[in-house]
């Protein structure tokens, strides 16, 4: 039995969520849980694991191969070693975060995390089946070559996904601002899973914010704007398999009827199209921008902007 | 798969299964109402920003509506305690299944295949064409 972070927090996930329902049914915290949402998001956590199980070994192998072609040697027992980690393993989620939602090929995998319109401990819980398929695991890779032990990269990795879980929450409002302005808090990371376009393609970072800030994808939780979770075009299904597999299963269906412009529809922004006939997270965002004008509240096409085009 | 890996995945199962079911009996879905005439143009509004729409036709339980907005059709049909809405042709909705009082209309999407909307009558015979 593997005694990774992830699965030494794993009561910790179980003790929390019952609390936030136990809490929510008494009125104490703000929480909805839908029963079937809930058990969606619960069964693509427990399936995430055993998919895992398919690729760990690919991604176990690549990672001891690329080590063994490293720059440095660096200590697993440093402080040091431990702090520099801490830093580019999280700017390397950062970077493997915005490539799963800019380009679709990476969002075929990672759009099931984004698929519930709640926002609660077990919306954390919805994970990817197809993760290592889509090969994002490889961007780690750098870590290695550089000399990191993989042990010490899966700990760091284990330690940010734990990291992630507690901010997926309406329980907690905001952290205090000095905490707000270094860390990734659950006003941030409920922007990131909000569907209005002021929010869309933002805050993409595991434990520090301040990558967002400095690579121009913040956005400040508007007090006029209350969060939508979910995506774009919502699920319309329970079925766990379309769940999983849906957007791939798109992706492959426009493949097959456009093959001329299969790179654009496999590696473009989610919602691209040949024709123009659909919409990207840019391209709503700059309608909601243009039909609104300026001021936050009328940026959000979800509250009523005037657009030119409907979400297709 | 390990003796040890199974006992794991097995707890973990029946840890899933008691916390689905205590989202059950908490009883905390979100509040959602029947849809009247007002809140489904507030909803299409939101989904459809932009789009004008020609009529609406309200389901009778409040479930869902269907509209009409120049070539296209815009549904919206309650999903849990949401929506999700889709836009299609209005030919492709014209001609959409109807019995029972039940329009069965094929949104031809992966991830939200079908609505189903109960109507007094289907296709308006007005706006058919």
């Amino acid at each position: 039995m593997k005694l990774d972070p992830v699965t030494l927090a794993t009561p910790l996930f179980i003790i929390t969520i019952i609390l936030e329902i136990v809490a929510a049914r008494l009125g104490k915290a703000r929480a909805n849980y839908e029963p079937r949402d809930t058990a969606v998001s619960l069964v693509m956590g427990l399936g995430s694991t055993m998919s895992g199980v398919f690729t760990a070994g690919v991604v176990a192998a690549s990672t001891v191969w690329v080590y063994q072609h490293r720059l440095f040697d660096i200590p697993m027992t440093a402080v040091w070693a431990w702090a520099a980690i801490f830093v580019l393993e999280d700017l390397v989620y950062y970077w493997f975060h915005r490539i799963s939602h800019e380009r679709r090929f990476w969002w075929a995998a990672h759009v099931n995390h984004h698929t519930s319109q709640h926002y609660n401990l077990s919306t954390a819980l919805r994970q990817t089946w197809t993760g290592g398929i889509a090969g994002t695991w490889s961007l780690w890779l750098a870590l290695a070559f550089l000399g990191f032990p993989p042990a010490m990269i899966a700990t760091q990795k284990g330690i940010s996904l734990v990291y992630q879980y507690w901010i997926h929450t309406e329980v907690i409002g905001r952290m205090p601002r000095w905490f707000e302005a270094v860390f990734n808090t659950p006003s941030h990371h409920r922007v990131h899973h909000a569907r209005n376009a002021v929010y869309l393609d933002r805050n993409y970072a595991g434990i520090l914010i301040v990558w967002d800030k400095l690579f121009g994808t913040f956005q400040p939780e508007l007090d006029d704007v209350p969060c939508k979770y979910g995506v774009v075009k919502n699920l319309g299904t329970f079925n766990i398999l379309r769940v999983a597999f849906h957007e791939w299963i798109a992706m492959g269906a426009d493949v097959l009827k456009h093959p001329r412009h299969a790179l654009g529809y496999v590696f473009g922004p989610p919602g691209w199209s040949h024709d123009g006939s659909r919409e990207t997270s840019a391209t709503l965002k700059a309608r909601a921008n243009v039909s609104a004008g300026v001021g936050a509240n009328a940026l959000d096409a979800g509250a009523g902007g005037q657009g030119a085009e409907a979400l297709s | 798969m390990g003796d040890e890996a199974l006992i794991q995945f097995a707890l973990s199962a029946a840890a899933v299964a008691a916390l689905i079911a205590l989202a059950a009996w908490a009883k905390i879905a979100r509040p959602v109402g029947p849809l009247d005439d007002a809140r489904a143009r507030a909803l299409l509004a939101e989904e459809f920003p932009g789009r004008s729409v020609d009529a609406v036709w309200i389901a009778s339980d409040g479930a869902g509506a269907l509209a009409r907005s120049g070539g296209m059709a815009l549904v919206i049909c309650r999903f849990g305690d949401g929506f999700v809405a889709r836009q299609i042709p209005w030919a492709q909705a014209v001609s959409s299944s109807f019995r029972d009082g039940r329009l069965s209309v094929d949104l031809a999407d992966i991830a939200a295949p079908r609505a189903t909307l109960s109507l007094p009558s289907w296709p308006p015979k007005n706006l058919a064409a």
